[in-house]
């Protein structure tokens, strides 16, 4: 019976690491054909042969889209702006030491991972409408915030707890208080850790503004609905919007994974 | 003599072989968000007036019906793929959609109802210049306010959600059928005392509702229409529009 309470390494469950966004190119492949490159050109060279040998279909697409594609962009970097220092707090809160504000910061956590985005915008704008009437856009972008700030306070709270605990002994030990040690310290180390599940969570909020055209918001989706609504040409129009998205998801999957290439200058080989 | 006697026979057995055979089912689809043309009553059923109008054509032109609701966004995408046989959702008889799906002899006559704040005076569309319309997304009621310049239009999946983001002021105004339009305000009492039903948008040429059918469907298009022709004869057409739409 004492075995049972020794590790049996042989016993370890295995833990697999998966995301569900998009897969952040590995930065210091040095190949050209990978499965990124084959997907990005795959894509712009589909779109631009559709509309070389289709353009009485595709060309009216492509042009409708990019003013959808400037509300899609606009809701997304509003979101990120704000849900950056949201999961910031919240991952701080989910490891402070103070219980009453650990425990109300959890419980936002837990309350909003566990409600569907599509059903959280319903109930901002058309349920909570009389008490807060907003704008679709605001909607959008607060209850993006709200959504992604909960997931983002996760990976907060994983990057800081993975420090390990001898750069706080040390720097306090140095003289530093502990919010010193946390900003100076702790935080610029973390962040390193942190940006590849960030970026990642950025590109999942870009795919999921495609739910805000529930709210009349003229997004890409919306604006692709309302074309291929009076055109007829569904199998066209989605086929483009889907290209579009990928192309966007892909180039700033690649820019994350250029950042993370230069946050990483400084870790030890 | 035999042998023609046996022949004669089996083609007498195919003919009765046909015409006893369960008659045709037809597959229609519709979008029950459209009171009270198409809805869902309180127990979940699909009923309105396009319902109990295709129900009454099949009877007079012995089809069986299989009834689904589909969403407005995708029934037209689903008629070409042969996801259902007709469609059976108010739908306007527009140049465009006849170019890829065939429509039936109209059943209906419809116009674009306008409807504003209580508050709000409003003379024709051209005052809703600068301001945001509502509609639902790939209706003749977006058609009707895309026509206008100057009209900032927005899309709803269902026309009940822009009713309700017009009771909010997040909208200047929806257009829609007149039948539906009418039915919002008169069913909701908490619309009714907002909102009113400003203006009919005037058209060059009336809208009728047809069954849409798909392009390869001919014998399926002439059988309904011989079935909304008797419905017209026997008078069950004006006790329908009693039913559904009241007294005139």
């Amino acid at each position: 019976m004492d075995n049972a309470a020794m590790p049996d390494p042989e016993n370890v469950p295995v833990r697999i690491e998966v995301t569900d966004g998009a897969s952040i190119p590995d930065p210091k492949d040095p190949r050209i054909i990978t499965a990124w490159s084959i997907s990005l050109f795959g894509a712009i060279l589909t779109l631009v042969l559709l509309c070389f040998c289709i353009p009485d279909r595709y060309v009216p697409i492509v042009k409708k889209l990019p003013e959808g594609i400037w509300i899609t962009f606009q809701v997304t970097v509003f979101s990120i702006i704000f849900t950056i220092p949201l999961g910031c707090m919240v991952g701080l809160g989910r490891l402070s030491r103070f219980r009453p504000l650990n425990l109300l910061v959890s419980t936002y956590v837990e309350v909003i991972r566990g409600i569907p985005l599509l059903v959280q915008l319903f109930y901002i704008y058309y349920g909570m409408s009389k008490l807060l009437n907003v704008p679709a856009k605001v909607a959008a972008v607060v209850s993006l915030t709200f959504c992604y700030g909960a997931y983002m306070g996760e990976v907060f709270r994983a990057g800081i707890s993975a420090i390990p605990k001898g750069q706080t002994e040390a720097a306090r030990s140095l003289g530093f208080n502990r919010v010193q040690t946390m900003w100076y310290i702790i935080l610029p180390q973390a962040w390193r850790t942190i940006l590849p599940p960030v970026g990642n969570e950025c590109i999942a909020l870009l795919k999921d503004t495609s739910l805000i055209s529930i709210l009349a918001v003229p997004d890409l989706l919306r604006v692709a609905r309302e074309h291929a609504s009076t055109s007829f040409h569904y199998f066209e129009t989605y086929t483009v919007v889907a290209i579009f998205f990928l192309i966007i998801t892909l180039i700033l999957s690649k820019c994350v994974s250029i950042m993370e290439l230069r946050l990483s200058h400084y870790d030890r080989r | 003599m035999f042998r023609s006697c046996l022949l004669a026979l089996a083609i007498l057995c195919m003919g009765a072989c046909v015409a006893l055979a369960a008659p045709m089912k037809v597959t229609v689809a519709h979008d029950a968000t459209w009171p009270p043309m198409e809805f869902m009553d309180d127990s979940r059923n699909l009923v309105g007036y396009s319902i109990d109008y295709i129900d009454a054509v099949a009877k007079e032109a012995g089809f069986e019906v299989e009834h689904q609701n589909i969403a407005w966004d995708g029934i037209f995408a689903g008629l070409a793929g042969k996801k259902y046989d007709v469609i059976a959702s108010s739908v306007t008889i527009t140049e465009e959609r006849a170019k890829v799906m065939d429509f039936t002899t109209p059943y209906y006559e419809v116009r674009q109802a306008l409807i504003v704040p209580k508050s709000v005076d409003v003379a024709g569309i051209e005052d809703m210049k600068g301001k945001r319309l509502g509609a639902q997304i790939g209706t003749t009621g977006f058609m009707a306010i895309k026509k206008v310049d100057g009209i900032n239009a927005l899309t709803f999946d269902e026309i009940g959600l822009a009713m309700e983001a017009l009771s909010t002021g997040r909208l200047d105004g929806v257009v829609c059928d007149d039948p539906v339009a009418t039915n919002y305000i008169l069913e909701n009492a908490d619309y009714a005392a907002k909102m009113k039903v400003a203006l009919i948008i005037p058209t060059d040429e009336p809208e009728y509702y047809g069954f849409a059918v798909a392009k390869d469907r001919k014998e399926l298009l002439e059988l309904l229409n011989k079935g909304i022709a008797a419905v017209k004869e026997k008078g069950i057409e004006d006790e329908l529009r009693k039913k559904w739409m009241g007294p005139k």
